[in-house]
């Protein structure tokens, strides 16, 4: 089920009365796990197998995890979760890409033997649930967290609607807890904030991310029929595309589980802000980054160790990063370059700096030429087309061959997104994004209604960051 | 929960006066646009008057010049041709606003195998929906889509498929070097590079287009206008078989079928095209002359009779 389609729209709020009208927190879980599966079912329904499967591997492995005294044995059963857990991931994700890499590699040898391929659809949200239930598993582990007994209560932690298919990758420290919680009220300020939240969300997805894909989908499917002054223009629009489609996504997520009474981490903190790629990815899809942080870059050493070892420790996790966004080369370079430009602020001592006037200008404006042109690579089909772009940016710069109408109106959603940000980066935007009038509050969201019924794409039928 | 159920009641009172505010603003914008879709559909559903309309995708908008059809026929002509329309139910709808207020004597339909075949799509229904509630028939094709309680709940709603195109036409002028309806297109940088052979991969025969296509046939003949079907040249190769499903359609509703694709018009010239479906504006009418002259005899060969 998709957050913008009508079947969403009926689907929560029903499930939210539903919700507040249970008397105690165990029929209100049982009732969450059972709609949240309907959520996922209604995708493809064959597919809740996978998720029930990893559910019982983690719950399972994290109670023997628990009970276990010798550390050999902890280290067995936490072993078995992870291999179980990511096998799974690679058959569904990375078979094919790694068979076809393998096919292609021995082609180029002269060997003509192509490794078998699997038909099969990619499971929406993978990486996220799977990553989530993973996360649990070393947690209790590291014994950071207590294994969760009741098996319905993790059930719902691993499949819970709202942030299941997208994320935010919830911590259990985070969110098992909230399971436990007495009864959540009916609070009206926090259900009125969650709405809000939600509907910034739409307006993300629906007026910014929709609409830049309109070029950008027409550009980066047929690169050989645009020039560079087109790639440029759609590679910026691409930047807010991707930033409208993960962040609307993460804020209607927060929102509707904020509507419930739960508090999902914060993902995206006005990322294009950043002066650094450093600092864009402390504010870039916050809920992977300290994921990674915590579960791959800090075991392996992390910055606690030799200048050589700690950027092959960063390279290392960006590379994997870039992997577990997408099963193409495309990806992988997208992450390895990330990851040369971290090793690169490390070494020349930017990474920590703080900038203020010119010099944040400055730096504002070279990180953003590097994540746009960091993004092409992300977006392209493949890495010959990410070549004839980015060659053709440097060669072929003439009239830009793009809808000028739609341009206007990515122009003027872009202003407003702009308007609003600047103003929280800066923290005045108390009275306009959050008017103190009971009146005007409610006006603001009619008018944001109002303006996506006009100006969104309402056609669309998938958010980006589902094939990850 | 009072103070939950006065909000949102707050918020659906106000989103509706802004909803029907902002519909006022966005018909006024729709009828004084100067883009090349919103003064086409003013023309055909308001002031359309011509002898002969010319309906079809962008094929049809690219392909026919009316006045070179005009000086030859001696009949005024229309282009009601209209970018991406790639449906039957979009030609059925405008067919309907036209009738609502003028009966010409010949329609040409450009048509496609896709009016026939592969699965139903109204993706681009919402390009008419700024005429919704205007003529029965018409609204009967978005109860067809599904959308027919959405453009009868909103009113602004009803104009977002074409609204940053309406909007930018008050300022900028898209339509100004029409003729008759007819947007001729610049010479274009690329042409098709080469001439590809289309193998018969004949889609399903779709009962939902096939049914409004009949539809279409009926509406014509019910007003006594004379219906004649074609299709305008493309860059490939074809098959005997490849229209047959439009050639079936057209014997079976004795309908004349000009077919320029299949007899490999302008097939030697690759600089005829923009690209494998579209003439620029110089082949274009070169091909309306030949076109003119076939639609004439047509014409003087059913006044003989």
């Amino acid at each position: 089920m998709l957050f913008n389609s009508l079947t969403f729209l009926i689907f929560f709020p029903i499930v939210c009365i539903v919700y507040f009208l249970l008397p105690t927190t165990r029929y209100r879980n049982l009732f969450l796990l059972a709609a949240s599966y309907y959520f996922y079912m209604n995708w493809e329904p064959a597919y809740a197998l996978l998720i029930l499967t990893s559910t019982i591997i983690t719950y399972g492995c994290g109670i023997l995890v628990e009970k276990s005294t010798d550390k050999k044995r902890k280290r067995t059963f936490l072993t078995t979760s992870l291999v179980l857990n990511l096998s799974i991931l690679f058959l569904f994700k990375y078979y094919n890409f790694i068979g076809d890499s393998i096919t292609d590699m021995l082609h180029t040898c002269g060997i003509a033997w192509q490794v078998p391929g699997l038909h099969v659809l990619l499971p929406v949200g993978i990486s996220f649930y799977t990553f989530q239930a993973i996360g649990y598993t070393i947690d209790v582990y590291r014994g950071t967290i207590r294994a969760e007994s009741d098996f319905f209560t993790y059930a719902l932690f691993v499949s819970f609607f709202p942030q299941l298919v997208a994320g935010p990758i919830e911590r259990a420290k985070n969110l098992l807890p909230q399971f436990h919680e007495e009864q959540h009220t009916l609070d009206y300020d926090r259900i009125m904030a969650g709405l809000r939240m939600m509907l910034w969300g739409y307006f993300l997805k629906l007026c910014i991310a929709d609409r830049c894909g309109i070029d950008v989908d027409m550009v980066f499917n047929n690169v050989d029929k645009y020039t560079g002054t087109s790639y440029i223009i759609t590679a910026i629009l691409f930047t807010f595309q991707i930033y409208g489609d993960f962040a609307g996504y993460s804020l209607i997520a927060i929102g509707a589980a904020k509507v419930m009474g739960f508090r999902l981490m914060e993902n995206f903190h006005r990322p294009y802000f950043s002066t650094t790629v450093g600092e864009f990815w402390k504010r870039w899809h916050i809920s992977l980054s300290t994921w990674f942080m915590d579960y791959l870059y800090i075991p392996l050493g992390g910055n606690r160790v030799g200048a050589l070892r700690h950027y092959f420790n960063l390279f290392v996790t960006f590379l994997i990063s870039g992997l577990w966004h997408g099963a193409n080369w495309t990806f992988v370079a997208w992450g390895a370059l990330h990851g040369i430009v971290l090793c690169v602020e490390k070494a020349i001592g930017i990474s920590k700096k703080q900038f203020s006037g010119i010099s944040k200008l400055i730096h504002w404006g070279i990180t953003f030429i590097i994540v746009c042109f960091a993004w092409i690579l992300f977006r392209a089909n493949s890495i010959d087309d990410a070549v004839t772009i980015i060659c053709g940016i440097f060669t072929q710069i003439g009239r830009p061959r793009l809808d000028p109408a739609n341009l206007m109106a990515d122009i003027i959603a872009l202003s407003i997104l702009f308007v609003v940000e600047l103003l929280q980066e800066h923290g005045k935007g108390g009275m306009l994004l959050h008017p103190s009038s009971w009146f005007a509050r409610h006006l603001q969201m009619a008018l944001l209604i109002a303006f996506i019924l006009l100006f969104g794409v309402l056609g669309s039928d998938q958010f980006i960051y589902f094939q990850f | 929960m009072k103070r939950l159920l006065i909000s949102i009641f707050f918020i659906i009172a106000s989103l509706w006066c802004i909803d029907r505010l902002g519909g006022v603003a966005m018909h006024y914008v729709s009828r004084n646009t100067h883009d090349i879709f919103g003064p086409k559909m003013k023309h055909i559903a308001v002031d359309a008057d011509e002898d002969i309309i010319l309906m079809g995708t962008s094929r049809c908008n690219m392909h026919y010049v009316p006045s070179i059809i005009s000086d030859s026929v001696g009949q005024t002509v229309y282009n009601c041709g209209i970018d991406a329309t790639k449906d039957i139910f979009s030609h059925y709808i405008m067919l309907n606003h036209l009738l609502s207020h003028h009966t010409p004597k010949v329609i040409i339909l450009d048509t496609r195998n896709e009016d026939l075949l592969g699965s139903s799509d109204f993706s681009t229904i919402g390009f008419f929906a700024p005429y919704f509630g205007i003529n029965s028939s018409s609204d009967s094709v978005m109860r067809e889509a599904g959308k027919y309680w959405a453009y009868k709940v909103s009113h602004l709603y009803r104009y977002n498929a074409k609204a940053p195109s309406n909007i930018l036409g008050l300022v900028v002028d898209s339509y100004a070097n029409n003729d008759n309806g007819y947007i001729p297109l610049a010479r274009p940088q690329d042409h098709p590079q080469e001439l590809i052979h289309k193998t018969d991969t004949m889609l399903p025969l779709d009962s939902l287009k096939y049914d409004y296509y009949q539809r279409f046939v009926n509406r014509c003949h019910e007003h006594g206008i004379r219906l004649i079907l074609a299709i305008s040249p493309c860059y490939s190769i074809i098959d005997s078989s490849y229209y047959s499903a439009v050639y079936s359609f057209a014997k079976q509703n004795n309908l004349q079928l000009l077919d320029y694709h299949s007899e490999g018009l302008f097939h030697d010239c690759p600089q005829c095209f923009k690209d494998d479906h579209h003439l620029w504006d110089s082949s274009a009418r070169v091909f309306s002359e030949q076109f003119a002259h076939d639609l004439k005899q047509i014409l003087a060969h059913s006044a003989n009779n």
